[in-house]
């Protein structure tokens, strides 16, 4: 459990709090590429970490992200005309450039120097692996461009998803690094999604409920470790990464694609979860990409021109109780992506972790709390850079391998955790 | 109309939660399985706890298993390049009478991973959950989150 102040601390992101500082450390997704698809094209309302902002791409291609609304007299950008390299004001005709910079204001005299005066916040967005990525932090202290390694493989090699989720990001995210829930919550859904089944890994899922737990501290955040029994004597493990803020990479299963997950604070309330599948080694192959885009795996299908879920709170996750009776599904709510979804959004907008019980297989969730208070603190008091922004503590790996009983799995998956151009993933 | 579900995760249902059973406090006990912990463990005794006792690793000596066995959770802490062995007894009686164990590794710095790979050999047939870091405050952080 935590202390009130301490959940406040870490739930709260918005600007001028300490974890939203600590957000503001890094580059983090903002949307996905085809939401700005071509030059001139509508601008997008974004808002991130408690800020309201647009997004356009402009004539020349160049990306913007900044204040949503005119300095003028406040109305939304997303009613403005993007032409001719700026977003124009549709009220008075004020024109912003993608650096924010007020370029005419129409009631101004031809040469008037006003405008140069006028500049709406602004941050830098760039292209990476499909996904447009921004910066809120002060610009002295941008870190170099983001290097998780399924935004850098071959665009055949990735596919990345997002989706609203209706609920504080800690909760979210917390949900992504318990390993512990897959053995009840995914139980129906190992041998049958077309994304996890088939691998000889998952019989020792099922056939162990009762992993034993073990969290190691990495330079960027966690490694977390599920450990079963496997033939002769041996261990299987399932080693989760955890990069701080919040960023994690599952197992992966057989020749399965390996995917992970960020949870990006929208505000205080709401969240973005985004999920990619990437495989280090080969295209992904059109079965995969129907599915993932299906909503299979740790993708949702979404309401189409949102990017809400079919499945969601107003119609109660299209709960089938006939499933749950059955043993299709362990909840009734079908897929990996909505199991987890429903029950972090059921514990509420934000969950009060002071009336929590947990157990020593918590200690993963607790440790990662942990981490986040101390690099907060670290970053308010010191202004020591957080874990997870260094670019090596992006280059990882997840990894499910076999090892001997009495090896340290960061001794015996060394190699297997560290991103190693062209090795394929060590998998089970 | 909205529905149930979404209904009851607005946050002015939030404020409706319960407070929590009179659920009693877990037991937990907490013990050095080698010197090198000792200091950590002593200093942790020093704190408020409400149902935490500690036991020194002077005492695995002279007291018996099954006594520092009788808890709810049984933290060992060991460190890395010291001997953790006591960890099969304490494990062994933990086992007896089914109380859970959970071990915290502290690893220094100038820690290998081959003296990590002995300590964990020593301790993982005795424990449901390894925590390896290499700041002691982590102890005392996760003990205070079990409620």
């Amino acid at each position: 459990m935590l202390r009130q102040e301490q959940n406040d601390l870490l739930t709260q992101t918005g600007p001028g709090t300490p974890a939203g500082r600590l957000f503001r450390s890094y580059w983090i997704p903002a949307l996905l590429v085809e939401e700005l698809p071509s030059n001139d094209c509508p601008p997008v309302r974004v808002k991130l970490l408690s800020e309201r902002l647009v997004a356009f791409r402009d004539t020349n291609g160049r990306l913007g992200l900044m204040d949503e609304f005119c300095a003028h007299r406040g109305i939304s950008l997303w009613f403005g005309r993007n032409e001719d390299c700026g977003l124009r004001c549709p009220y008075h005709g004020w024109k912003y450039d993608v650096t924010g910079q007020c370029t005419d204001i129409p009631s101004e005299p031809e040469n008037s120097t006003f405008p140069k005066r006028v500049k709406l916040t602004s941050y830098p967005l760039v292209e990476r692996g499909g996904v447009l990525w921004t910066y809120l932090g002060p610009a002295d202290k941008q870190p170099p461009l983001p290097e998780y390694e399924f935004a850098t493989v071959p665009a055949a090699q990735s596919f990345v998803s997002k989706r609203t989720q209706e609920c504080n990001w800690l909760q979210a995210m917390e949900g992504g690094i318990d390993s512990s829930h897959v053995s009840f919550l995914h139980r129906g859904d190992i041998n049958s999604d077309p994304l996890f089944k088939g691998a000889r890994g998952n019989q020792y899922n099922l056939g162990d409920l009762r992993p034993v737990f073990e969290v190691v501290e990495s330079p960027g955040g966690l490694y977390i470790g599920a450990r079963r029994n496997a033939e002769g004597g041996n261990y299987y493990w399932r080693i989760t990464q955890w990069v701080a803020p919040s960023f994690t990479m599952i197992a992966p299963r057989g020749g399965h694609s390996v995917h992970g997950h960020f949870w990006i604070p929208i505000d205080d309330e709401h969240c973005w979860t985004w999920n990619f599948d990437y495989h280090p080694t080969r295209p992904l192959k059109d079965e995969e990409l129907e599915a993932m885009r299906a909503g299979k795996g740790i993708h949702a299908k979404v309401i189409p021109g949102t990017f809400r879920p079919v499945a969601n709170k107003d119609n109660d996750y299209l709960m089938d109780r006939e499933a749950q009776r059955a043993g299709r599904t362990y909840s009734g709510i079908e897929g990996f992506a909505m199991q987890d979804q429903s029950l972090q959004e059921s514990m509420g907008p934000i969950v009060d972790r002071t009336k929590e019980t947990l157990v020593a297989t918590d200690s993963g969730i607790i440790m990662a709390r942990q981490r986040l208070l101390h690099a907060v603190k670290a970053l308010m008091e010191e202004d020591t850079t957080p874990p997870g922004v260094e670019l090596e503590h992006q280059k990882v790996r997840s990894a499910a391998i076999v090892l001997p009983p009495d090896q340290a799995f960061k001794d015996g998956a060394k190699d297997a955790m560290r991103v190693q151009p062209g090795v394929a993933p060590a998998t089970v | 109309m909205l529905s149930e579900s979404a209904r009851a995760t607005s946050a002015a249902e939030a404020r409706f939660r319960v407070e929590p059973g009179a659920t009693v406090s877990r037991r937990l006990r907490v013990v050095a399985l080698d010197a090198a912990s000792d200091r950590l463990v002593l200093r942790l005794s020093k704190g408020s706890w409400s149902s935490v006792t500690f036991v020194p690793h002077a005492e695995l000596t002279t007291r018996g298993a099954d006594d520092i066995a009788a808890a709810d959770l049984v933290v060992m802490v060991a460190s890395v390049g010291s001997d953790a062995s006591a960890a099969a007894r304490i494990g062994q009686a933990c086992s007896d009478m089914r109380t859970h164990t959970a071990t915290f590794v502290v690893r220094p710095s100038s820690a290998t991973d081959e003296g990590l790979s002995r300590t964990l050999a020593q301790v993982r047939p005795w424990s449901l959950m390894v925590v390896v870091a290499s700041d002691e405050a982590y102890v005392e952080d996760v003990l205070r989150s079990f409620r």
